[in-house]
C-alpha cells in the first residue's frame, strides 16, 4: 500500500516535474531547432517543430558575414585571461588568510566583498575617461583589466572557502616527517588545492563570458566578445531568426556544457557561504 | 604556530590584491564624486567649472528620474516576487523524486548560463516579436489579435525576460537550502499527522527564510543593475516606459556625453545599492567564523 502511494507520487512528481523543466528550457530549445531552418522556414506560419528541412547553411553564413570567429576568440581571451590572471593575484591571498589568519582576516575579507557591490554604472565615466584617455577603449587588455578586476572578489572568496576545508593537521603531520616548507607545497598542499582552484576557475569563466556591462560599453569592432557581438544583431539583422539562432546558439553553446559541471559551485560562488 | 616570520609573508602573500582592488575602488569611485560636482560635457570642452550640487538638482529634477525609479523598483520587485515564489515551488518540485532528476535539474538550470545579450534577443525577436514571434503566431492561431508586448508592455516583458535568467538562481540555492533540511523532522510530523501544507508552513518555510534572504539581497544587488536586456529590446523606450536608473545614467553619461550629470547619477546608484549591501554583508559575515 505504502509503495504505491510513493510510486504515484513519483509518476505524478516526475510528470510536473518534466513539464516544467521542458517549459523553461523551451527558449534555448527553441533557439537551437531554428538555427538549423532556412529563413524561411524560421518564421513559417504555423511554426514548423522537428519536421523541417534541417540545414547547417546558418553556420556558415553567420561565420563569413561577421567575422563570428574573432569575436568567439576575444570572448575565450576574455574570458580565460581575467581569469587566469584573478586566479594568480587571488590564490596567494586566499591562501594566506586561509592558514595564517591574522585579526583583520575577517574584516579584509568582508571589504573585499564590499567592492563586488558597487554598481558599475556608479563608476562607468571614469574608467571610461580613463580607457578613452591611455588607449584602452576596445582593447583585449583593458577588458582583461576590468573583468579582472569585478571577478576578483568573488574568486578570493571562493578560493578561501575551499582552502579552509584543508585541515592544518596534515602539514603538521607532514612538518613532523620532516618535510620542508617546499615539500608541503608541492606535495601536500597543492593536490588538495587543486580540486578548488578548479572550480573557482570554472566559475569565473562563466562569469567572464556573460559579462554584459563592461563588455558592451568598452568595445567596439575589435575587442567585442560574443555579447556585444549578439546585441549587434538587435537592428535589423534580428529579424534574420535563422542566423540570429545560429550566433546564439555558439555563443551560448560552450558556457552551457561547462555550466552544467559547474551547479554545486555555483551556490558557493555566489552566495558567498550563507547558504551550504 | 603562525611566526612573525610567516606573518610577513602572509602580508606580502595579500598584498597585490588588497592593493589593486583599493585602486579599483577609490580611483573611479573618488573621480565619480569629483566630476559630479563639475559642469563637464564632453560636447562641449573646455573648462570644466565647479558649479557645486548642480548636477545633483539637475539629476533629481529630471522629468526621466521619478519614472526610472519607479521602473527601477517595479523591475527589482517583479523579478524578485517571480523569482523567489517560482524558486521555492520549483525547489519543493525538484526535491520530490523524479525519474530522471539530474536532467530536469539541468534543463531548469540552463537559463542562468545564458548571456543576457543573447536571452534579450532571443526573446524579444523569436516570441515577442507581434507578427513572426511564437506568442504572436499562437494568438493568431488561436484567434486573437496579435500583442506588440516590447511596444505595449515594455517594464513586463522585461521582467519576464530577466525573470526567466534569474529563476534557476533562485531555485538552485532554494533546493540547496532545503536539501540540509533534516528529514527525521519532516517524518516525525509526517507521523504527528501534520498535513503537507502545514508541514512546509511550520518547517521547510522557516528553514528557508535565510536562503531566501539571501536570494533577495545578491538578486537585488544584481538587478539594480540591470543593463544589457533594456539596451538591446527597448533602449529605454517607447519613452522612458522602461528605463531603469542603470539606463538612465549610462544614457546621460554615455549617449548625451554629460559627465558631470552621469556622475551625480553613479554617486546616487552607490548609495542606493549600498543600503541593501549593508544587510548582505551583515548576513554574510554573521555566517563567517573565523
Amino acid at each position: 500500500m505504502a509503495r504505491a502511494v510513493t510510486t504515484n507520487r513519483k509518476v505524478v512528481s516526475t510528470v510536473f516535474g518534466w513539464a516544467i523543466a521542458i517549459l523553461i528550457f523551451f527558449p534555448i530549445l527553441w533557439t537551437i531547432l531554428t538555427s538549423f531552418k532556412t529563413e524561411a522556414e524560421a518564421i513559417a506560419s504555423p511554426p514548423s517543430f522537428l519536421v523541417f528541412d534541417w540545414t547547417l547553411e546558418n553556420y556558415s553564413t553567420v561565420q563569413e558575414r561577421s567575422d563570428y570567429f574573432l569575436h568567439f576568440m576575444n570572448s575565450v581571451i576574455l574570458s580565460l585571461g581575467s581569469t587566469v590572471l584573478g586566479l594568480l593575484i587571488a590564490i596567494p591571498a586566499a591562501w594566506s588568510m586561509a592558514f595564517v589568519p591574522a585579526k583583520r582576516t575577517k574584516d579584509v575579507l568582508m571589504w573585499m566583498l564590499s567592492t563586488k557591490m558597487l554598481p558599475p554604472v556608479g563608476v562607468l565615466v571614469p574608467i571610461y575617461l580613463i580607457f578613452r584617455d591611455i588607449g584602452l577603449l576596445d582593447t583585449r587588455l583593458g577588458l582583461v583589466i576590468v573583468l579582472t578586476l569585478i571577478n576578483l572578489p568573488i574568486i578570493i572568496w571562493m578560493l578561501f572557502t575551499y582552502f579552509r576545508e584543508i585541515p592544518g593537521d596534515i602539514l603538521e603531520a607532514a612538518r613532523m616527517d620532516g618535510a620542508s616548507l617546499r615539500d608541503e607545497i608541492i606535495h601536500v598542499l597543492t593536490p588538495m588545492a587543486v580540486p578548488g582552484i578548479a572550480s573557482t576557475l570554472l566559475l569565473n569563466v562563466i562569469l567572464a563570458w556573460n559579462e554584459a556591462f563592461w563588455t558592451l560599453n568598452l568595445t567596439a569592432a575589435n575587442a567585442a566578445p560574443l555579447t556585444a557581438f549578439i546585441a549587434s544583431y538587435s537592428s535589423p539583422e534580428g529579424l534574420f531568426y535563422a542566423k540570429l539562432s545560429a550566433a546564439s546558439t555558439m555563443a551560448i553553446a560552450p558556457i552551457l556544457i561547462l555550466g552544467w559541471f559547474s551547479q554545486k559551485q555555483l551556490v558557493r560562488g555566489l552566495t558567498f557561504g550563507a547558504v551550504k | 604556530m603562525a611566526t612573525q616570520h610567516s606573518r610577513a609573508a602572509a602580508r606580502t602573500m595579500i598584498s597585490p590584491a588588497v592593493i589593486l582592488l583599493l585602486g579599483w575602488m577609490l580611483i573611479p569611485l573618488g573621480l565619480t564624486i569629483y566630476f559630479s560636482f563639475l559642469r563637464y560635457n564632453l560636447l562641449m570642452p573646455g573648462a570644466n567649472p565647479f558649479v557645486g550640487f548642480e548636477n545633483y538638482a539637475y539629476f533629481f529634477t529630471d522629468p526621466a528620474f521619478w519614472p526610472a525609479v519607479i521602473n527601477t523598483l517595479l523591475l527589482v520587485g517583479g523579478v524578485l516576487l517571480i523569482t523567489i515564489v517560482g524558486g521555492v515551488l520549483l525547489a519543493l518540485l525538484l526535491d520530490q523524486p523524479i525519474w530522471g532528476r539530474g536532467i530536469v535539474r539541468i534543463l531548469v538550470i540552463a537559463p542562468f548560463f545564458v548571456m543576457p545579450t543573447v536571452s534579450a534577443l532571443v526573446w524579444k525577436n523569436m516570441f515577442f516579436h507581434p507578427v513572426n514571434g511564437l506568442f504572436g503566431q499562437l494568438a493568431k492561431g488561436l484567434g486573437f489579435e496579435p500583442f506588440d508586448f516590447l511596444a505595449q508592455a515594455p517594464l513586463a516583458s522585461i521582467i519576464l525576460i530577466v525573470s526567466w535568467q534569474w529563476l534557476p538562481f533562485a531555485t538552485l540555492i532554494l533546493l540547496t537550502a532545503l536539501q540540509s533540511l533534516d528529514s527525521e523532522q519532516l517524518e516525525a510530523a509526517e507521523m504527528d499527522g501534520a498535513g503537507a501544507l502545514s508541514r512546509f508552513r511550520h518547517i521547510a518555510l522557516p528553514h528557508l527564510a535565510r536562503a531566501i534572504t539571501v536570494v533577495i539581497l545578491i538578486q537585488t544587488i544584481f538587478l539594480l543593475s540591470v543593463f544589457a536586456e533594456i539596451l538591446v529590446t527597448t533602449n529605454g523606450g517607447p519613452g522612458n516606459a522602461s528605463t531603469n536608473l542603470t539606463y538612465l545614467i549610462y544614457a546621460q553619461s554615455l549617449l548625451q556625453f554629460d559627465v558631470g550629470l552621469g556622475s551625480a547619477g553613479g554617486v546616487f546608484a552607490i548609495l542606493l545599492a549600498n543600503i541593501v549591501a549593508f544587510f548582505l554583508m551583515r548576513m554574510i559575515g554573521k555566517n563567517l567564523d573565523l
